[in-house]
């Protein structure tokens, strides 16, 4: 099998892990990449946990759910408690939300904190595009799409309304990932 | 999620679609000008892409004051000369049943789609289920065949609802797309080629609409404001469409040629996929999402050397009798995983002569790969 990636953002409904799913999805299906997409449905999606499930795959995919996890998004500490256990040991990577989710320090899995919804807050006046910034902060670090396709994707999910405010998120998420990583 | 606008009847190209999603372009590109329908978790996302895409396309969309109106509605609109289409999940489904009959017996070409969920009755809405695979060749009385697909990606909502449109205007049969909640739901890269294959109904000016000099024709079909004589009825009639409710030979005839017309032609409209068979001592048999989990299950089995195969129904109706009676004389287990409890094992049970095991699960999540490798191996 070629090389898969398997990603799960998650956190509380209303936090935009649903869209944050959708514009990853669209990301990698602009770059070619056979895609596989599913999210939280219902009451769930709309308050209480909710979890978004992507599949990266240069070959089409066989089972189009999870069956580990390469990189987890933990946008609570709800989400984090109840999904950090699943992440693949060594190669996995857990990118969480630094002023809402205090990690475990025993895990065998690189954890970085990002300051999604602080930064949000402070320099976009708005808290609801903190998963922008986490997508920013991801991408950046891993490139697992292009930062390119997730603009398109921005440009064709977001109302012009909030597209310069999601955009501006985005920017700042690839700061923070570049501070990070570089 | 804000809908942009396509501003083309016919998408090309690569698309990240959700099933649902997929479903309504591959009406809109196999013709489809006309939606009624009641909306219904978890289908509801194709309706809404309906309204927003029959709108730029210039076709009609009606929200209906129920199911029972819905299907009438299409099947009205089909004989006004459009392609139709509703689409559903199981509390609704269960209302069309009648009318479904009623198209069936009138030879009304119209497609319909259902999401299903876990039943019965209302059951867990936004749960998924495939519990109404037997009622949609069962649902309303009397002898009758219809066609159904059986989709497991978004690629196939795609393509399944263009030739559930194409069989569905070549037999004048209503054809259904059976989904579930999980292929619904499911988002994924969909290629649309840049050309697609449509059929139309066949129209013959002064040719009897209901009647054929072959005992498994298909007869052209007139439009309402044509010009043509026109009665409809879902009483027995005659090749005219004249009401003949007491005659046994026009009855018998009717009745065996809407089943002939399917049947005779299954070589035609089935369609199966093979995975690892040439060597297989046991096999898998699967329909929709199920089948994604079940290619994982077989493929890991396969690495670790095991001698086990797949086969996949893209058709559920007519049933694919021959590929799976042959399937039965080359391995020695079948196993058949369902999110309900045995209803396509049981129609297997028909044509084989190896062991049928049938593995259910109906607690609305999907069966899991790793649940049915468990179930492999313990028949291996």
């Amino acid at each position: 099998m070629t090389q898969t990636q398997q990603i799960r953002v998650s956190g509380f409904g209303g936090q935009g892990v649903v869209l944050a799913g959708l514009l990853l999805g669209q990301a990698g299906a602009i770059d070619g990449k056979y895609v596989s997409g599913s999210n939280s449905y219902g009451a769930q999606a709309r308050g209480s946990g909710c979890k978004s499930e992507i599949v990266l795959s240069e070959s089409p995919v066989d089972f189009p759910h999870l069956i580990g996890v390469d990189i987890l998004i933990a946008m609570s500490q709800g989400a984090y408690d109840l999904y950090h256990g699943e992440v693949r040991e060594d190669s996995g990577l857990i990118l969480y939300d630094q002023d809402l989710v205090v990690p475990k320090e025993s895990l065998k899995v690189k954890q970085i904190g990002i300051p999604a919804t602080h930064l949000a807050i402070k320099r976009l006046k708005n808290k609801q595009v903190a998963n922008i910034v986490f997508l920013g902060a991801l991408i950046e670090m891993t490139r697992i799409v292009s930062p390119k396709a997730l603009q398109k994707a921005i440009s064709m999910h977001v109302t012009e309304r909030f597209r310069p405010l999601n955009l501006k998120a985005f920017k700042l998420g690839i700061d923070v990932g570049r501070e990070i990583h570089g | 999620m804000p809908l942009k606008s396509l501003q083309s009847s016919f998408l090309k190209g690569t698309f990240y679609l959700s099933g649902n999603e997929a479903s309504a372009e591959g009406a809109i590109a196999a013709g489809c000008r006309f939606y009624a329908g009641y909306p219904i978790t978890p289908s509801s996302e194709l309706m809404e892409r309906m309204a927003f895409r029959l709108r730029e396309v210039g076709g009609v969309f009606i929200q209906m004051e129920d199911e029972i109106a819905s299907i009438c509605a299409v099947i009205g609109a089909s004989w006004a000369g459009a392609k139709a289409m509703t689409a559903t999940s199981g509390p609704g489904f269960s209302l069309m049943q009648e009318a479904i009959g009623y198209a069936a017996f009138t030879e009304t070409p119209c497609v319909i789609v259902d999401v299903q969920r876990a039943g019965p009755c209302t059951g867990q809405a936004t749960r998924v289920g495939s519990g109404d695979m037997m009622q949609v060749k069962w649902g309303s009385h009397g002898d009758y065949q219809i066609i159904a697909f059986s989709p497991w990606s978004s690629q196939e909502m795609y393509d399944f609802t263009i030739k559930a449109f194409n069989l569905s205007e070549k037999y004048r049969v209503p054809a259904f797309v059976m989904a579930d909640e999980a292929v619904g739901h499911l988002r994924e890269t969909v290629r649309i080629p840049e050309k697609i294959e449509i059929w139309n109904r066949k129209k013959q000016k002064g040719i009897p609409p209901f009647g054929t000099e072959e005992a498994d024709g298909v007869p052209p079909m007139p439009s309402f404001g044509e010009g043509e004589r026109l009665l409809v009825t879902g009483s027995t009639h005659d090749a005219l469409g004249y009401r003949k409710t007491d005659d046994p030979e026009v009855h018998s005839k009717l009745v065996q040629r809407i089943n002939l017309k399917i049947l005779n032609h299954r070589k035609e409209i089935v369609e199966t996929e093979e995975y690892f068979l040439e060597d297989a001592e046991v096999a898998i048999l699967s329909y929709g999402f199920t089948a994604r989990s079940s290619l994982y299950a077989v493929k890991g089995l396969r690495k670790e050397g095991r001698r086990v195969g797949m086969m996949r129904l893209k058709t559920i109706w007519p049933f694919p009798d021959e590929k799976v009676s042959e399937l039965g004389k080359k391995v020695r287990k079948i196993l058949v995983p369902e999110m309900n409890l045995g209803q396509v094992a049981g129609e297997v049970k028909k044509y084989v002569t190896c062991e049928v095991i049938s593995f259910n699960q109906t607690n609305g999540e999907i069966i899991r790969p790793e649940k049915i490798k468990e179930e492999l191996r313990k028949i291996l």
